[in-house]
């Protein structure tokens, strides 16, 4: 068995080019976030910054999670590589304050969110040539807008996080919506990689290809690629 | 390092290996299936777990009012008596059904025709809670009934502040669902947004997704002394 | 009239708005258009007048605690009646409201609002957000029900001010919505792949001439919105002509010699500027072309939002020079322009041979000129203009 990491990136997604939008979807709980903990770590490890849209999750609980595969935030949030924008942490009912690298929205006021897009993929933008970012995920947003809105949420997304030569990543539960909503997320997106509990498949303009994946302690590995 | 908190379930904590428990602190579990398969069971257990450690539970309670309730646990046994100043319970459904209720300590009437309300009692009750303690349990049981009341997609919603409340102020709590009653879209933001998923079938109990951990399925059993799992 | 209390807008909007008018505010995502309700309520509020806030988007408490951050006290308005929330946004989340009004759902909106204009009448109510309702009711009954909210407006004399989003909506979608509006006033970005600056324009106003002046702003906290005058860098090798470009093109220019070394004709100092074109408001600051003042370059650059290099079309052999000015000047990052300088002088290569030499992008114009004539410099500002403004 061999086993390749997603650190690697370059066997299994190949063709990914800066400015690419790339779709993580699949049935709920099958390891989607954890692929967003990994991609945005090894993004860190290689000096790419990372804009982190936390829709599902608040800003605590993705450091926490992300402490289970020793993966520490802290300190890159401390030297501002990461811009997290927490969309749940107010529903708690505290008030909560934006600092440098954490801003707080709502998952309700879309507006709000891409003008903390605006400003977090400029500060990345001039820290670095190139960053990531990550919106993990759709659900909770398709559960409090119109999903028209959602949609024209991401066109504008995928325009900012493109514009300035990032690698976006957008995570979607499927069965959430319905599927013609399903179908015009496929299409605005370049890439698309389906998890499904075992396998994984990659699909772009240039072909298909899979491998088999388990979630271990040190994150996704990857393993029997074809295609 | 994952700290978990017994689940109260004799047999379910050794599944995953544990020591300590099984449900990891802080946060969510879905507990769901066909109905009268024991998944209020699995709470009235995991409730009373936590009133062992003196750590105290928020229920709140949309299918059974807090005579039934108490009736219910009375039978397998256990004596809440004891632990009645940790067991605050918001309960939302006796006073549709007309029925009579002594008013008392931690005891917080709503009703599930008011999910605004229910939130209203959820804050004051955390607060209670915290300043006693800095963890507890909370119980939702169940979200059918919510939903049976309400639009679906706003109890989608209310589930997401109560779970941000509830992980805000240290507690873990369970929400039980009735497999296939509400519209399969919601059915799958339900899986979605929660933490850990255990399904139960009348036989056969799954752990399909928990922190940590991967999938697990074992036999259980109702006894007079509450579920077992094998 | 009423006053907006935006800088600069009552003057584009010949003194202000009319009482009873309905105004939008136009956002492309990516812009706070939320402050601009706001700053306008509050004046209003300060002014006497009573106010609304409806919100589907934010919770009361959420926006009044952004007043807070603005410097502003909504809280004591709303104690005192003079303002209040139509709060749609609350009972969506299942939370509790203390607001005058909640709207429950969509089906309540209509005749709710209704009730909030009659509430303030000569007052203000500002709607955040209209793309919401648009996604939830449709087009057409969002329409209808604008323009029956704006009639309602006129009767009680209540100005009512729309923050939309433009989000990807069809554009007979957008026309039609603006149509339904007195006055629109378009909130806009200035990008250089992100966004370096933001502007707002009024497209269109009932009671008002036309005006293409394009204000730039930025959002303070605590204040509020501000007019941003940018900075426009002039650089370039010496003797391009980027002195005679910066006299050319403001209307009060100064050059901050050094006199102590004025044997030399060259300027070693710093040429100041300040550009009003077409609406347009900038500060003009032309770099040194020795590479002694290097240095200032870095710092020079930091804040611009547009460059002109100009270049001598007769000196080739300055054009790595200029390519390293840009960089310096981190010009590199911004919309510029190339002047291709002394079009006049035998041996001037043209703009084509010099993109060619210099390998420059399809995306910098290259603008011919005769700067010490005049000749070019128009066409240079109008190519910058359209660079930042896009469209």
């Amino acid at each position: 068995m061999k086993s390749y990491d997603v650190i690697g990136f370059e066997d299994l997604l190949g063709d990914v080019t800066p400015g690419d939008l790339i779709l993580i979807y699949g049935p709920p709980k099958v390891g989607k976030s954890i692929f967003c903990y990994q991609f945005l770590y090894s993004g860190l490890k290689g000096s790419e910054p990372c804009l982190y849209i936390a829709a599902d999750y608040g800003s605590r609980q993705l450091e926490q999670r992300m402490m289970e595969f020793n993966w520490f935030l802290q300190p890159h949030i401390q030297n501002g590589e990461v811009y997290i924008i927490d969309l749940l942490t107010r529903l708690a009912g505290i008030k909560v304050e934006d600092s440098a690298s954490v801003k707080f929205s709502s998952a309700q006021n879309l507006a709000d969110l891409m003008v903390k897009v605006g400003v977090g993929t400029r500060e990345l933008f001039r820290k670095s040539s190139k960053f990531r970012a990550v919106l993990d995920s759709l659900t909770i947003i398709f559960a409090f807008n119109p999903p028209n809105l959602v949609l024209r949420l991401m066109k504008a997304y995928k325009t900012r996080v493109s514009e300035a030569n990032g690698i976006g990543l957008v995570v979607h539960t499927t069965g959430t919506v319905e599927p013609q909503f399903e179908s015009s997320l496929m299409e605005l997106v370049d890439l698309k990689i389906f998890f499904d509990g075992e396998n994984i498949q990659v699909e772009s303009s240039t072909g298909k290809r899979s491998a088999k994946y388990t979630i271990t302690s040190e994150g996704i590995k990857y393993w029997g690629l074809e295609g | 390092m994952i700290v978990r908190i017994a689940s109260g379930i004799p047999g379910l904590d050794e599944l995953i290996g544990e020591e300590r428990g099984s449900l990891a602190e802080n946060t969510v579990t879905l507990v769901y299936g066909p109905p009268k398969v024991g998944k209020s069971i699995f709470c009235y257990q995991f409730a009373y777990e936590g009133f062992r450690s003196d750590e105290p539970c928020l229920y709140i309670s949309a299918d059974y009012g807090l005579n039934e309730l108490e009736r219910s646990i009375s039978n397998f046994g256990w004596k809440f008596d004891e632990y009645r100043e940790n067991f605050y319970i918001i309960d939302a459904i006796s006073t549709i059904s007309g029925l009579e209720v002594e008013s008392r300590d931690n005891y917080f009437p709503s009703s599930v025709h008011n999910p605004t309300d229910i939130m209203v009692k959820l804050g004051m009750a955390i607060r209670q809670i915290a300043s006693k303690s800095h963890r507890f349990r909370s119980v939702l049981d169940s979200l059918t009934t919510l939903m049976a009341f309400n639009d679906e997609l706003l109890i989608v919603r209310v589930l997401t502040v109560y779970i941000m409340r509830i992980k805000e102020s240290g507690g873990t709590a369970i929400v039980t669902y009735t497999e296939g009653s509400a519209d399969s879209k919601v059915e799958n933001m339900l899986k979605a947004i929660v933490d850990n998923i255990i399904h139960l079938d009348g036989e056969k109990l799954t752990i399909e997704a928990m922190v940590g951990s991967g999938k697990i399925t074992a036999s259980y059993n109702i006894t007079s002394n509450g579920m077992i799992v094998e | 009239m009423k006053k907006t209390y935006i800088p600069k807008l009552d003057d584009i909007l010949g003194g202000g708005i009319i009482d009873n008018a309905s105004v939008m505010f136009s956002a492309v995502p990516g812009v706070d258009s939320e402050a601009f309700g706001y700053q306008m309520l509050h004046g209003r509020l300060k002014d006497g007048d009573k106010g609304f806030i409806y919100t589907n988007v934010a919770e009361p408490e959420t926006i009044t605690y952004e007043f807070n951050s603005y410097g502003w006290d909504l809280q004591k308005f709303l104690e005192n009646g003079d303002a209040f929330f139509v709060d749609g946004s609350s009972p969506f989340l299942g939370l509790p409201s203390t607001a005058k009004y909640t709207i429950e759902d969509y089906s309540k909106m209509e005749k709710v609002i209704m009730e909030a204009i009659e509430d303030v009448p000569d007052g203000i109510g500002v709607i955040n957000n209209l793309s919401t309702i648009i996604d939830y009711l449709g087009e057409d009954e969002t329409i209808k029900i604008i323009k029956k909210w704006n009639l309602h407006g006129k009767k009680h004399n209540t100005s009512l001010i729309y923050l939309f989003t433009k989000w990807d909506y069809n554009t007979g979608l957008v026309e039609k919505v603006k149509r339904s509006m007195d006055c629109v006033i378009e909130v806009k970005t200035i990008e250089e792949r992100v966004i370096i600056g933001q502007g707002f324009m009024v497209a269109h106003s009932s009671w008002s001439k036309p005006s293409n002046t394009m204000v730039l702003f930025f959002v303070v906290q605590p204040g509020g919105i501000k007019v941003y005058i940018p900075k426009i860098l002039v650089t370039g090798p010496y003797n391009a002509g980027k002195s005679t470009f910066v006299k050319r093109i403001s209307k009060r220019s100064v050059s901050v010699d050094r006199k102590a070394l004025s044997a030399f004709p060259t300027t070693i100092a710093l040429d100041i500027g300040h550009l009003e074109y077409k609406g347009f408001i900038a500060d003009i600051f032309g770099t040194p072309g020795q590479e002694r003042f290097d240095l200032l370059l870095d710092v020079l650059g930091r804040e611009s939002v547009g460059a002109f290099i100009i270049v001598d079309s007769t000196a080739p052999e300055t054009f790595g020079r200029a390519k390293e000015m840009i960089r310096k000047t981190r010009a590199e990052a911004i919309p510029k322009v190339l002047v291709a300088n002394k079009q006049d002088l035998s041996g001037a290569l043209s703009p084509e041979e010099i993109r060619e030499k210099m390998k420059l992008g399809k995306d910098i114009p290259i603008i011919p000129a005769i700067v010490t004539e005049g000749k070019g410099v128009t066409d240079a500002l109008d190519a910058l203009l359209g660079l930042l403004y896009g469209d």
